[in-house]
């Protein structure tokens, strides 16, 4: 049974080990969500992998993978405002391409229940930055709720659709990746259903926020904050948990940490763990401090909750010590273990920990320095081969504005093909702004899935403005890092039917790229080194945007369907009569799946990790990387 | 016990991006549950998978609550390979154990020459520093033995439950293996973690 197939079964009470991110998929027929829309991110990434797997099998139910997240927001929002329960993900970095519609959503309201999940990843295991998404409520008077691990991740996602809909306000639900990553047990409850259609009724004086009715609508929004705080004040997800002098005030992930920690040091505090955090229970928090004279407040990133302790204890003048990041008892960067938080309770209550880890730290430090294993592009993977054509074309020497998917792992030795990101579709735009003040050649690249993301305002700006840039889309038919999602580049929906997919080379061509060709990454060296030389070239002379997409499909599905098939191609091997060991094929394509060996100091293809791509044949001088019966 | 484990099982995985750690997190933990016990698996996903180092967490018992491992408090860590075991010795307790496959997969860094690939005595040499039970087996040998180079996660699952250090028995186990693959593979996945567990009891 695939875990979609196990997310759909209609088994009340039934104890599963889930994600997180799969706990919400199922939530999402729990709470009889009629649509969803969102654009894949990491940490967020299985809620939708799931969901388009099992959509197809949920009557009433429409799920997309949309083109970004600004347009899952609307797709959503939308369909909320219609009168049917919706859903939008995204992960932390993904709400702020989506903040435009945000704000609107929260003056607007929906008249049915609505639920924006964002992903926050302190640590940025797999993002640009820690931005706490925490605040975006905060700025646009939304209510928020917060899971602290996989079974609450539902629970409160159902009771997050109820509060939604008492308010008329979409509700963020927000996680960080040790909610999203965790696996544990979670009972499933009801599937709920789904109406078919609703009919729109149109109230123009509500949804189209014009400033004379933008100007009503805050007014009215500060009121339902007012009711939010009083459903804050209630909810069974604010609660109480222990007995003692010490008062801790925390949420999420930091609450396991927190149990975890007062066990481990046998210390008795009075812990108020947060479940809905945006409005604040001010009145249970004035509470809360009154009864204690000191209060430490856990939680990851930004002092958020510290900050509304601070001025609820100024507010009501309650005499008491609140304790945090302000006073350098907790760190504002990167995520919390036990260890930070027993660390800290330690400081507080002059308990010594349990562990002596100044000694293990100095055992750490005694090591020896290890070789690091930075990740990077796997074996076969068509990115290698193009950004060994734009570096061998341009000896180096171009500047290289990337962009985020895989390839952003180009940034790494050899390849050096990385030289300035800032978000989604940053390549094509800050080329135009390199551009136009350096004389230097400007060789961007793109993924598709990015490209289709935010791609293409870059472009129409690149080609009205005649931008002397070049932009290599390296088009892996896939969001690969994300874990293979479709985009409007493969032909394949969310509810996974059929369509025909977009083309990228016509796209440009569209828009009034000029010169615009596509390569194959996996064809002869030479050519694709040319290919690259004649562009660079072309932009010179023409002083205008150059689009070149390289096509191979993401190494991973091409060794996904071998084995489906148990079809190879003849394997690679180094001919080692012929090697010279000059490291060519090492030094400058780091390929995982090749090494030095030691004794004879010539290279070596290991054949269970080689993905049979063949762009080292046509790196090694001597030609001594051949193919078995070719 | 120590750290945050105070009446929970804690193991560690380590290993390379691509070798299956993940899925063999995921697998023990399915095993603990189907036997009734509390459980805990934290990941990392996304780029960090992309061939790099990877770990995992696999805490079984009442009060295992969040996924994260202090460092000295995992009973058993798992290593997939010897330099990226080492590099999470520090998570191992006490009086815990290492179980590790002595099978090198070079980091690009070495097969470029850059850097060099410490001795196999200098790394258990180190790890001997944070404690005394050490147990190796080449478990990319047992897995092509068993049919697949692939299947190498199954030995380690395997090895795993040799040690004793869970509460898993190898028919649950099997049962959990048998459900989380098609069944093409099944006989290869088997056989491997009987000889990993094999392999692990006779080193005991």
């Amino acid at each position: 049974m695939t875990k979609a197939e196990e997310l759909l079964e209609d088994t009340i009470g039934k104890r599963v080990l889930l994600l997180a991110n799969e706990a919400i998929a199922r939530g999402v027929l729990e709470a009889g969500v009629r649509l969803v829309a969102l654009y894949p991110g990491t940490p967020s990434s299985e809620i939708g992998n799931n969901l388009t797997f099992m959509a197809p099998h949920i009557p009433n139910f429409y799920f997309e993978f949309s083109a970004n997240e600004k347009v899952a927001l609307e797709v959503a929002g939308a369909a909320a405002v219609a009168g049917v329960r919706s859903m939008m993900v995204c992960k932390g970095p993904g709400l702020n391409v989506a903040a435009d519609p945000f704000f609107s959503l929260a003056y607007t309201g929906v008249r049915a229940g609505m639920v924006i999940v964002v992903a926050d990843d302190p640590s940025m295991w797999s993002s640009q930055n820690e931005n706490d998404s925490r605040y975006y409520a905060l700025m646009g008077n939304m209510p928020m709720v917060e899971p602290a691990d996989p079974a609450e991740a539902k629970s409160i996602l159902l009771e997050a659709y109820e509060i939604s809909e008492k308010l008329e306000l979409p509700v963020l639900l927000r996680t960080t990746t040790r909610v999203n990553h965790t696996r544990a047990p979670v009972d499933f409850g009801r599937i709920r259903e789904r109406p078919d259609t609703v009919e729109f009724e149109k109230e123009p004086y509500r949804f189209v926020p014009v400033p004379a009715v933008a100007k009503k609508r805050h007014p009215i929004l500060l009121e339902l904050m007012k009711k939010a705080a009083k459903i804050s004040e209630l909810t069974s997800l604010n609660f109480l948990h222990g007995k003692g002098e010490l008062g801790i005030i925390t949420s999420g992930v930091s609450y396991n940490y927190v149990l975890e920690a007062l066990t481990t040091l046998e210390l008795d505090a009075e812990v108020l763990k947060l479940g809905m955090t945006h409005p604040v229970p001010e009145k249970t928090i004035a509470n809360f401090l009154k009864r204690h004279k000191k209060t430490i407040v856990v939680e990851e990133l930004e002092p958020f909750l510290e900050t509304h302790a601070r001025r609820i204890a100024q507010l009501k003048e309650i005499d008491v010590e609140v304790l945090g990041k302000e006073q350098g008892y907790f760190t504002r960067t990167y995520e919390y273990s036990p260890r930070i938080v027993i660390e800290a309770l330690s400081k507080v209550t002059g308990r010594s920990t349990s562990i002596n880890w100044t000694a293990i730290d100095k055992k750490v430090k005694e090591l020896p320095e290890l070789p690091p294993r930075p990740p990077l592009l796997c074996a076969g993977c068509p990115h290698r081969a193009t950004y060994y054509a734009i570096r061998s074309a341009t000896r180096g020497k171009a500047i290289y504005p990337s962009d985020i998917g895989c390839y952003t792992l180009s940034i790494a030795p050899p390849l050096e093909t990385a030289d300035i990101l800032f978000d989604m579709g940053s390549s094509i735009t800050t080329a135009c702004g390199i551009a136009r003040v350096t004389d230097q050649d400007v060789v961007a690249t793109i993924g598709d899935s990015t490209f289709f993301a935010s791609g293409l305002p870059g472009i129409a700006n690149a080609v009205y403005n005649r931008h002397p840039i070049s932009l290599v889309v390296l088009d892996n038919r896939t969001t690969a890092m994300t874990g293979h999602q479709p985009h409007p580049g493969t032909g394949v929906t969310g509810m996974r039917e059929e369509v025909p997919p977009l083309d990228i080379a016509e796209a440009c061509k569209g828009l009034g790229v000029e010169y615009v060709k596509s390569v194959d990454p996996f064809g002869p060296m030479a050519k694709l080194v040319a290919d690259v030389r004649e562009m660079v070239t072309w932009v010179r002379e023409n002083q205008a945007p150059a689009v070149m997409v390289s096509v191979a499909p993401c190494a991973l599905l091409t060794a996904a369907e071998r084995r489906r098939t148990g079809e190879y191609p003849p394997k690679y091997y180094v001919d080692s009569e012929l090697c010279n060991a000059c490291k060519r094929c090492l030094n400058r394509l780091s390929c995982p799946a090749m090494y030095l060996e030691s004794e004879t100091e010539k290279a070596v293809i290991e054949e269970t990790l080689c993905n049979l791509c063949g762009t080292c044949t046509d790196v090694c001088p001597q030609g001594a990387i051949k193919q078995e019966d070719a | 016990m120590s750290g945050n484990n105070s009446n929970t099982i804690t193991v560690a995985i380590a290993g390379v991006g691509g070798q299956g750690v993940l899925t063999l997190a995921e697998i023990l933990a399915k095993a603990a549950l189907a036997a009734d016990y509390n459980v805990r698996v934290g990941e990392i996903h996304g780029m960090a998978q992309r061939g790099g180092h990877v770990m995992c967490t696999v805490r079984i018992g009442d009060d295992a609550r969040g996924p994260i491992v202090d460092p000295g408090s995992a009973h058993l860590l798992v290593g997939f390979e010897p330099i990226e075991t080492l590099r999470e010795i520090h998570i191992v307790a006490e009086n815990g154990c290492v179980l590790m496959s002595s099978h090198v997969q070079y980091p690009v860094a070495v097969s470029m020459g850059k850097a060099e690939y410490p001795p196999h005595e200098e790394i258990t040499k180190s790890m001997k520093k944070f404690t005394d039970c050490i147990m190796e087996i080449d478990a990319m040998e047992l897995a092509k033995q068993a049919g697949s180079s692939m299947a190498l996660n199954m030995v380690m699952l395997g090895g795993i439950l040799g040690t004793g250090v869970t509460p898993i028995d190898k028919d649950t186990a099997v049962k959990a293996v048998r459900s989380a693959f098609p069944k093409k593979y099944e006989s290869t996945n088997i056989k491997a973690l009987e000889l990993g567990m094999s392999t692990v009891q006779e080193l005991m």
